[in-house]
């Protein structure tokens, strides 16, 4: 059974489509890498999978099922039982996503409060024993303190317990190593690897960083232009990767055995307010056919069934499917 | 903390000193004194009373015995309101004026924070444009139009009524200060209702809102931990000045709801240069306000953790 299945999300806010089709799926325990580019929509999705989308943004999904609860009947109070305590979620920025007149030990023990009904000391005995399980030395005192106080790393780390208190079923985590330095960044992946181990919690891992994928994800799902464009387990995406566009990112990414000038993919991405007619990718890709500018590629596309690619050289007619299969 | 204070207070003192000094060289630079009347006065009576007051000294002199006796407390007697002390002036009348002050920032405050936020959670619809509408009224309205227009109403729902449902001027009862207060109040609380609406629509939009929500966090919980207080340190800073501007500039609503405040006495003593009036009231003026500021950076530091832990080395 999956955690969650999620098919075609389209959320468009005013003129802008954001999101034209977004599909995921995540079994318990998975980590699921969303990868792609700056404003191809990933955060705009992991806002949509708590529903805390603007109410100006227009979200429609063909199946949106989570813990076998179909998401799109929710009302608003069902909703706010979910997030935190179900689905929570860790920031890009702990720097501005910590209440800076809150106590770190009282932002931690809040979702505790909320939807375990813990009373005060209680959450706050738990927050305190968390920030000890995530190596903050002298938590108690610690807890005390404001985000102020507290270093960027460490930030971050209250920012996880923050999130993983109530055990969530599935962890969102939107590029939660892109404002750290190196080797807090390590450090962050590793806690979060030790606690998806220890916990058995799914996470999605929204990231524009390849090398952060490859530590930590067992699938990966690549954006682009508001779709995911190509969608596997960590192998088939890293080195058998099926869509030119991912292709293209790899060929951008240094690798130090086998040196090579790193190529920037020529152009830029296509403006969401209009759409292309067909591949959103087409007008970069150094594989387009005449096909590509007229129709979108919208057929199930898959080299296997677990790997799937949304590009016409996958069509069942095109001979590069030959290609592939032969290897 | 206490370094903090004591440095605020000290600096209160010079400034307290500055506009002494400043009031006093400019009061008596106008022309005439507290003794010029319609009636003519004989030389004679003349010359006993302004050695009965010390005006035939000097000015430097003036100055000097004036400082001397602020120093200890004693603002003399006034000219125009026979053998009453001004510090008895003050005492009497001082409350008055602060009761109404403060109940006016009370509501300006609530007032203020409430149409503030309001604003914000509905921004560009409907209620928002009805706030600031609202806002750019009682801002260019003046004072004494509101004031009328409030007895007016008060005059007719009396009579509708049937009786007094509540009075339309003087003093005495807690129903005496509502809607003087709420005059009083009204362009502060116009005023704060701008700065609060500013500042909510960025808490609304800052991270550690997403954030809250999040959590799960929502409704009052999310507006009381997490909004309010990040939005109304805008506010608390404004509210030092306004404080004592409420409290000391009501002498208009004073005069018209005929409430016997320290305002009137103010207004009076200038237009008849009751040189020791002006000064008591200027300086005792001055030292609430220093007061009242140090307390509202105090306050701030409640609010804000981050300047409470910074305010030992001073900012």
């Amino acid at each position: 059974m999956k955690l969650l299945e999620l098919d075609n999300l389209q959320v468009s806010i005013g003129p802008v489509q954001a999101v034209r089709d977004v599909s995921l799926s995540l079994a318990p325990g998975e980590c699921r890498a969303l990868v792609g580019e700056s404003g191809c929509g990933k955060s705009v999705t992991a806002m949509s999978l708590l529903n805390l989308m603007p109410p100006t943004a227009q979200t429609n999904a063909a199946r949106w099922d989570f813990a076998g609860r179909d998401m799109r009947q929710l009302s608003e109070r069902e909703w706010r039982r979910i997030r935190g305590n179900e689905i929570a979620m860790i920031f890009q920025n702990p720097m501005t996503a910590l209440d800076p007149t809150q106590t770190i030990g009282s932002q931690i023990a809040e979702p505790l409060r909320i939807h375990k009904g813990l009373s005060k000391r209680e959450a706050r005995m738990r927050a305190i024993a968390l920030l000890e399980r995530l190596a903050i030395a002298n938590p108690a005192q610690r807890a005390a303190q404001y985000p102020f106080e507290f270093s960027g790393g460490m930030l971050q780390r209250a920012m996880i317990a923050m999130a993983v208190v109530c055990e969530p079923q599935l962890l969102i985590a939107d590029e939660p190593t892109t404002a750290l330095d190196v080797t807090v960044q390590a450090e962050v992946l590793s806690i979060l690897r030790e606690l998806r181990e220890s916990s058995g919690t799914a996470m999605l891992f929204i990231t524009h960083d390849l090398g952060v994928v490859a530590e930590i994800a067992d699938s990966v799902s690549v954006m682009y232009a508001g779709q995911t464009v190509e969608t596997g387990s960590l192998q088939d995406v890293f080195s058998r990767e099926a869509h030119p566009y991912t292709q293209a990112l790899k060929r951008a990414v240094p690798n130090m055995e086998n040196p090579h000038r790193l190529e920037a993919i020529a152009g830029t991405p296509p403006d969401l307010r209009h759409p292309p007619k067909g591949c959103g990718f087409a007008a970069r890709c150094c594989e387009r056919m005449a096909i590509c500018d007229q129709l979108p590629p919208n057929f199930p596309c898959e080299s296997t069934a677990a790997h799937q690619a949304r590009c016409w050289l996958w069509h069942p007619e095109h001979p590069a499917r030959w290609r592939e299969s032969e290897q | 903390m206490l370094k903090f204070i004591a440095k605020r207070l000290l600096s209160g003192a010079i400034t307290i000193w500055f506009i002494a000094t400043a009031t006093f060289f400019a009061m008596h630079a106008v022309p005439g004194d507290p003794l010029t009347q319609e009636k003519a006065m004989s030389p004679a009576v003349r010359a006993q009373l302004e050695a009965r007051y010390g005006l035939d000294k000097p000015l430097i002199e003036q100055y000097q015995l004036f400082l001397g006796n602020m120093l200890q407390g004693d603002f003399g007697i006034s000219f125009t309101q026979e053998n009453r002390k001004v510090n008895d002036i003050i005492s009497k009348h001082f409350p008055i004026s602060a009761i109404l002050g403060l109940a006016a920032v009370l509501i300006a405050l609530v007032g203020g924070v409430a149409a503030g936020t309001v604003a914000a959670y509905y921004r560009n619809r409907w209620p928002d444009r009805l706030v600031m509408i609202g806002v750019i009224a009682a801002i260019s309205v003046p004072g004494f139009v509101i004031a009328g227009l409030a007895q007016l109403i008060i005059v007719a729902m009396n009579n509708a009524a049937g009786k007094t449902l509540l009075p339309v001027a003087g003093w005495g009862s807690v129903n005496h200060i509502w809607v003087p207060a709420l005059v009083l109040g009204l362009g502060t609380m116009a005023y704060l209702s701008r700065i609060m609406r500013a500042s909510m629509l960025e808490v609304l939009n800052a991270d550690f809102n997403t954030a809250a929500k999040a959590k799960g966090v929502h409704g009052l919980r999310l507006f009381w931990h997490h909004q309010l207080r990040n939005a109304v340190l805008p506010v608390v800073t404004e509210l030092g000045p306004t404080i004592a501007g409420v409290t000391t500039g009501g002498f208009v609503v004073e005069l018209i709801f005929a409430i016997p405040g320290l305002g009137r006495y103010f207004v009076q003593a200038v237009q008849q240069l009751d040189y020791t009036v002006i000064m008591g009231t200027t300086v005792f003026y001055g030292a609430f306000l220093v007061l009242v500021v140090v307390l509202v950076d105090i306050s701030y530091g409640l609010i804000d953790p981050r300047i409470r832990l910074h305010g030992g080395g001073g900012r």
